[in-house]
């Protein structure tokens, strides 16, 4: 407990000084007035500091330039990204993880990006990242091994995560024609409603936001065509390529603490000194890019009727995560049955809508007209399968069954901004996750509710930039409240703070205050309790 | 204690998003002594000949379908009335009313030198077939006038950044001004945005949406205060003489700050000494159009021969100056003769925060096709990431010495209707601007 204050105290300081900063270097000319010197030359110091970050772009003068010169066809940019976040409880075992860690991630990422105009229509581009997460190596925890199982979560190391887009794009009036490996967007709610197309990389769990969409998507080899006709369009989408989703593995900071066995345990089966026990399971089968059946398609069609416009989308997929279904019963050497499961991936077949419209309200009180944008959309996923603990007692007695059954999934949001003065943008955005005909003891399943029939989120943002610091400075405030039913009733609440600071035109700094808190220890946001962290954001673009 | 670390955050975050902006409390300035030559002449002091040129009245024949334009057709003949004049200057927003593909360079720079360049193609798609006249007496409230589409190049974070403005004809029943659509390469999601409220400052720059978009002349009253010779509006620092433009196929050219007049070269009124007669209006907002509109008042200076505004200041709600607004003009478009005028330079100023931005213009002409603005100006579009020119950026200003001075203030002109008040911090760094011949920073000016 001690630790902990301790760092909170630094934690606060910093932040308060950081403020103090930012604020007195954009006061109005009367604050300045009223200041003493020993102000001032903290404001002067900061001028000059200004003055010379706002042509500090050394990658840009001597990387890009040049190289946009010798090529003249060759758009060349990028950005180097320092993120860290540093957890605010102490160590200590929470659930069956060996909490130890104060960071959970301090991610060094630079990004390369590349186009080539081969002729006006034709264009090669190429997105390269490398990642480096240094959690595992500047910190002494026995609780982040997560590189024995995956060497992805420490760097990107194999051509598949270091190029993550390599395409060719061809492009008349009418038609796009983009070929190779490349991310997908469906979509424009704040979460993942129709935005299904690629896998995630979920390595941040529950803190993963829809501002890291971009760097987190596991992109897929595809041909993506579109034609354009009027205002409308009719995108199809061949995908022969899977890629699932990655979620955390045991010893990653964001790996669920009521996931058993212990991180002691699991460290022993890794090393060979602990057989696992319990249930097998057994290679996962996946699908084949050879075989043609395997393969994705989708189908997006977009239509503009001012000031409406809506889309529909149909995708032929496969669920992004392994089911793991029963295929046979067997008994230990201590005379107890054990299941042997077969991990594979289903097919999905998902419906989904898109809308928006713009309208003002008038006479508002206060503001008086208030301008608004409505957003809605939804995805309908048919016969996903679920784990049905029931059927697997069932077969543990002896009544082998696959431990499956399938049901429907609807996850929906309307969306509300407002715009209010002072470009304060508010956005109210319920959202729904349905399980069609759930019942006790089913596990998770694609589209569904978490750990309940239905799950509420009436998610609140807020976020304005501040004049008096030329807007310079933006902060944000997000609210995700799970509500649940009709078991759960509540499974705690997710709060996010941000503030921005643009240093120059290249640099971006950003803090990040995420919270969880109240929720049963069993819930999505209630086994995170002690999870809430700080985390810093330094960018510089070029 | 972890409880009360955590309140405290909360509360500092309820502070800084309950809080408005922080008032520049200010004193009265030094209104210094008026210019060596008098130069600007009041409504009442005119000659016999100038005012047969204007009509003072008010209560000039209404349009029989459009009652809150005049009879008379547009463009008006002489003598012009005060709102005639503001009609005419509604052709001139910051963006043609014609179709082109605009490059705006655009610049913004505090008081302690923070500095913001940044490059933009503007393809602007004009529906109106037979000009400003047809928008304003034939397009119907509700009607499309003009489609923008803003494709960012650079800074970098901005590159492929676009936003879709969908502009419409409006009135007291049909209030929606724009429509707007944006695009982010890094979430590759187009989202609708609500119509910008027209108080609300562009991000990162001194100018409001209004100033950007440009004001309905009816949703004011006009009255002209007099005359005035202009004889500069943007200024260039000692520290660069020159200005960086477009040729008519995109490309950057160099030109000398000497070689650049208020008008441009063609403009056939300059006076002896290079100034432009401008006619000086007011406006005064009509609570009947525009309940608490953020600007008490508005003051135009417009040229005598296209009714271009060189120059527009704002007022605040205490009647203080807060915002001006300077331009250098060019005939991007000669075929429209006096209609083809547009916005080569404009400079921004809040004075409130002392805060300056700036844009140039480079001008390519297009002829759309009918699938050209059918496909180029949907929202759809943007997603293709489909740049309409070669998206080629440009850091004009090597550093922030280089931006352009803060407009003259013009003092002592119109002193019954303009009120300036400045903060001692603001009259000093003029002071030390105008001493030095360029913009002069918080730390630089030699008092604190």
């Amino acid at each position: 407990m001690h630790g902990k204050r301790g760092l909170l105290s630094v934690v606060g300081s910093v932040l308060g000084g950081l403020l103090l900063l930012a604020l007195s270097a954009n006061v109005s000319p009367c604050y300045g007035y009223f200041m003493d010197k020993q102000v001032d030359a903290v404001v002067n110091t900061w001028s000059r500091f200004d003055r010379f970050l706002s042509t500090f772009d050394p990658a840009g003068r001597y990387v890009r330039q040049p190289i946009e010169r010798q090529v003249p066809a060759l758009t060349f940019r990028g950005f180097l990204r320092q993120w860290s976040d540093i957890q605010l409880s102490g160590d200590r075992r929470v659930g069956n993880r060996q909490k130890d860690f104060r960071f959970s991630q301090m991610q060094n990422l630079l990004e390369l990006e590349l186009h080539y105009q081969v002729s006006p229509n034709i264009e090669i581009t190429n997105i390269n990242n490398f990642i480096y997460d240094s959690v595992y190596n500047w910190q002494d925890s026995a609780g982040l091994f997560a590189p024995r199982t995956s060497e992805t979560f420490r760097a990107y190391h194999n051509f598949e995560r270091i190029v993550r887009e390599l395409y060719i794009s061809y492009r008349t009036h009418n038609l796009d024609v983009v070929l190779g490996k490349q991310q997908i967007a469906w979509g424009k709610m704040d979460g993942q409603y129709i935005d299904v197309i690629n896998g995630m990389d979920r390595r941040e769990s529950v803190q993963l936001e829809a501002s890291d969409y971009e760097w987190r998507r596991l992109p897929a080899w595809m041909a993506n065509v579109t034609y354009f006709f009027g205002a409308n369009s009719l995108n199809f989408l061949w995908i022969p390529n899977f890629e699932q989703d990655r979620n955390p593995v045991p010893g990653s900071p964001w790996y669920s603490p009521l996931a058993s066995p212990r991180d002691t345990e699991t460290k022993a089966i890794l090393d060979g000194r602990q057989d696992a026990t319990g249930d097998q399971f057994r290679e996962t089968k996946r699908p084949s890019t050879g075989d043609f059946g395997d393969h994705q398609y989708g189908l997006r069609l977009d239509v503009s009727m001012e000031p409406l416009t809506w889309g529909l989308i149909y995708y032929y997929a496969w669920n992004k995560n392994p089911t793991s279904f029963i295929v046979d019963r067997d008994i230990d050497a201590a005379g107890d049955p054990y299941l042997i499961f077969q991990p594979r991936f289903t097919r999905l077949h998902h419906l989904g809508i898109t809308a928006d419209y713009a309208s003002a309200l008038s006479n508002m009180p206060l503001v008086g007209e208030l301008p608004i944008v409505l957003r809605v959309e939804g995805l309908w996923t048919k016969d996903v399968p679920f784990a049905d603990f029931d059927h697997q007692d069932r077969a543990r007695e002896g009544y082998l069954n696959s431990g499956i059954i399938r049901r429907d999934t609807l996850r929906a949001a309307i969306a509300v901004e407002f715009a209010f003065p002072g470009n304060t943008s508010f956005i109210f955005q319920p959202s729904l996750l349905y399980t069609f005909d759930w019942r006790k003891n089913l596990g998770p399943g694609f589209g569904g509710a978490v750990g309940d029939k239905w799950n509420v989120l009436p998610v609140i943002f807020i976020g304005r930039p501040f004049r008096f610091t030329r807007d310079r400075l933006r902060v944000e405030m997000t609210l995700i409240p799970w509500i649940s039913g009709p078991v759960r009733e509540w499974q705690g609440i997710k709060s996010k703070l941000v503030a921005q600071y643009r240093f120059s035109q290249f640099i971006t700094g950003r803090l990040i205050y995420t919270a969880f808190s109240s929720g049963d220890r069993t819930d999505l946001y209630g086994q995170f309790n002690k999870w809430d962290n700080i985390g810093w954001e330094l960018s510089y673009e070029f | 204690m972890a409880l009360r670390a955590r309140q405290l955050l909360w509360l500092l975050v309820c502070c800084l998003l309950c809080s408005g902006s922080l008032g520049a409390a200010t004193v009265a300035a030094d209104q210094g002594g008026l210019p060596p030559q008098k130069t600007w002449t009041t409504a009442a002091e005119l000659t016999a000949e100038e005012k047969r040129a204007l009509d003072f009245r008010t209560d000039t024949p209404r349009d029989a379908s459009v009652p809150y334009l005049p009879a008379e057709p547009f463009p008006f003949q002489l003598p012009y009335t005060a709102e005639e004049m503001a009609l005419r200057a509604m052709e001139f927003p910051h963006s043609p009313f014609w179709d082109c593909i605009l490059i705006d360079m655009a610049f913004s720079v505090t008081n302690s030198g923070f500095m913001d360049q940044r490059v933009t193609l503007i393809p602007i798609l004009y529906f109106p077939e037979n000009g400003f006249g047809e928008h304003l007496y034939a397009a119907q409230p509700g009607q499309e006038i003009y489609r923008w589409l803003s494709q960012g190049v650079s800074p970098p974070e901005r590159y492929g950044n676009q936003t879709l403005w969908i502009g419409y004809r409006t009135d007291k029943t049909f209030r929606t001004k724009i429509d707007m659509f944006a695009y982010s390469p890094s979430l590759r999601r187009i989202r609708r945005q609500p119509q910008p409220r027209r108080e609300d400052r562009l991000p990162n720059s001194a100018a409001t949406f209004d100033n950007l978009i440009g004001r309905d002349a009816w949703e004011f009253s006009w009255r002209i205060l007099g005359t005035d010779v202009l004889h500069q509006t943007v200024r260039f620092p000692k520290t660069r003489q020159t200005a960086v433009l477009t040729d008519e196929k995109g490309q950057y050219v160099e030109v000398d700050a000497k070689d650049l007049s208020l008008m441009g070269k063609e403009y056939p009124l300059y006076t002896t000494d290079g100034g432009v007669k401008c006619y000086v209006l007011e406006a005064i907002p009509k609570s009947e159009w525009l309940r608490d509109y953020y600007a008490h008042k508005l003051i135009y200076w417009v040229d005598q021969y296209a009714f271009f505004p060189l120059r527009v200041e704002e007022y605040d709600r205490q009647g203080h100056l807060s915002f001006v607004n300077t331009r250098i003009a060019s005939l991007a478009n000669p075929a429209l003769q006096e209609h083809g005028y547009a916005v080569q330079f404009d400079l921004w100023w809040d004075v409130s925060i002392d805060f300056l931005s700036a844009s140039t213009h480079g001008f390519v002409p297009q002829t759309w096709t009918e699938e050209d603005k059918k496909i180029f100006f949907s929202p759809g579009f943007m997603r293709r990431e489909w740049f309409l020119a070669p998206p080629k950026g440009l850091m004009s200003l090597n550093s922030p010495d280089e931006f352009y001075l803060r407009p003259p203030l013009e003092e002592g002109k119109f002193p019954d209707s303009r009120s300036i008040n400045l903060s001692p911090e603001v009259q000093a760094l003029i002071e030390a601007q105008e001493r030095e011949g360029k913009l002069v920073f918080e730390e630089e000016r030699g008092d604190g």
